[in-house]
């Protein structure tokens, strides 16, 4: 128990792939316009994530380690390649909305570091928890992401209207900035300002 | 294990095995799931064609269904803008009115896509966009009911000539506007036969 806590647990918050490592980040911004692909790509990486992990660490005795990177990107393309086309059978919308992101989830430094940097000296199973961890580390990030700049920049959450319309009578207006990428950052920035603040053992020593 | 797992042999060994399991596990999944992929695509299409012709409430469920009971009609044109079996220009004909036309242009940063629907007097009917790779929130907005909807009602002819049809394009999204314009100028100038015998006379005022 306490070792399935830690392992999945713990990359929700204090080594959060995307506050903390500060890996993915090029994915989050690119898909955190709107709540419903971030949802997706959260799933996605999680389900990729935990099964490269979990084949990796199958595979690790064997794994000759000189051509070890190259066995790690034929494995995550492999999973990415079968995701994107069980997406384009049975989840065509989403399939559309992620299209160049999805082939995009094998370059998410996320998948490879915890391949190189847990998965290659763990257990399977260890591996697998490990994976669905900061997986789901990432995806609580970018639905946050994704929550307030679908509020703020489109007045919507999944797509139905939250801002009444009384709102826009009166005058509010949606911030069409919130729905350009820098906008994404600014928020993942304000995400971990408020965590190190929180938490001021995470923070670098001043000198 | 015995063997040297970091030996030559080894390592070719190693990668043909893994080449070999992986690519016989995407070629079965590719076979398996096409008629699915199939499905979804001919439902898109059908789903742009009849929300370009101004049927509401199509989905993904009763696309085939809508399809059926509206498209009364779909052949080629050739370049004189006749029916013609050997032609290279699609036509839809919904409803027995209207006609649906695909479209296919550049966007920034890839293919753009379409289809406008015109009635016979040269009125546009509806008019939809899509796109592969355009940025989401600008030249992605094409996409929108916003942008989409501005078309309708507008007349393809000026002074009883087809001409290029005006919109407000997107701020920020120059050059997906512009490929929307050219997208569209292009398709209509394809299809110049055939709307002037369509009605030769009515617009002329």
């Amino acid at each position: 128990m306490s070792n399935f806590k830690k392992l999945v647990i713990e990359p929700l918050r204090k080594t959060n792939p995307v506050t903390v490592l500060v890996l993915g980040i090029c994915s989050c911004l690119a898909v955190t316009a709107q709540l419903k692909p971030a949802l997706v790509m959260g799933a996605s990486v999680t389900v990729v994530t935990a099964l490269s992990n979990f084949i990796i660490s199958l595979l690790r005795k064997g794994i000759p380690s000189r051509i070890r990177i190259i066995v790690q990107l034929v494995v995550v393309a492999a999973l990415v390649i079968l995701i994107d086309q069980f997406l384009k059978a049975f989840a065509y919308d989403v399939s559309k909305q992620l299209s160049v992101y999805v082939g995009l989830i094998i370059t998410n430094c996320i998948i490879m570091g915890r391949l190189e940097a847990f998965a290659l000296s763990h257990g399977p199973w260890e591996s697998f928890l490990d994976g669905l961890g900061n997986g789901l580390g990432y995806s609580l990030i970018l639905v946050v992401v994704a929550f307030f700049r679908e509020l703020l920049g489109s007045g919507t959450l999944l797509g139905y209207q939250v801002i009444p319309q009384s709102f826009y009578e009166a005058g509010y207006m949606n911030n069409g900035l919130m729905i350009l990428p820098p906008m994404a950052l600014i928020i993942v920035g304000v995400i971990i300002w408020i965590q190190r603040t929180r938490h001021p053992e995470m923070q670098e020593n001043q000198n | 294990m015995k063997k040297d797992i970091n030996s030559n042999g080894y390592i070719f060994l190693y990668a043909t095995i893994l080449i070999v399991v992986v690519a016989v596990l995407l070629t079965a999944a590719a076979i398996w799931l096409k008629p699915f992929q199939d499905t979804n695509k001919q439902n898109e299409k059908r789903i742009n064609i009849l929300r370009a012709a101004g049927i509401a409430n199509v989905n993904a469920d009763n696309a085939a269904e809508l399809y059926k009971l509206h498209c009364t009609d779909e052949f080629l044109l050739d370049e004189n803008g006749r029916p013609n079996n050997n032609g290279t220009l699609p036509l839809f004909v919904i409803d027995r009115e209207i006609s649906v036309i695909p479209m296919k242009g550049k966007g920034l940063w890839g293919p753009i896509s379409g289809f406008i629907a015109i009635d016979t007097k040269g009125n546009i009917v509806g008019a939809n966009f899509d796109h592969e790779s355009e940025t989401p929130g600008l030249g992605g907005e094409i996409t929108t009911e916003k942008f989409q909807s501005q078309f309708k009602g507008k007349q393809i002819r000026k002074n009883g000539q087809i001409a290029p049809i005006e919109f407000d394009a997107i701020t920020g999204a120059t050059k997906t506007s512009n490929g929307v314009k050219e997208m569209i100028d292009n398709t209509l100038e394809k299809y110049k036969p055939f709307f002037e015998q369509l009605q030769p006379s009515d617009a002329m005022k």
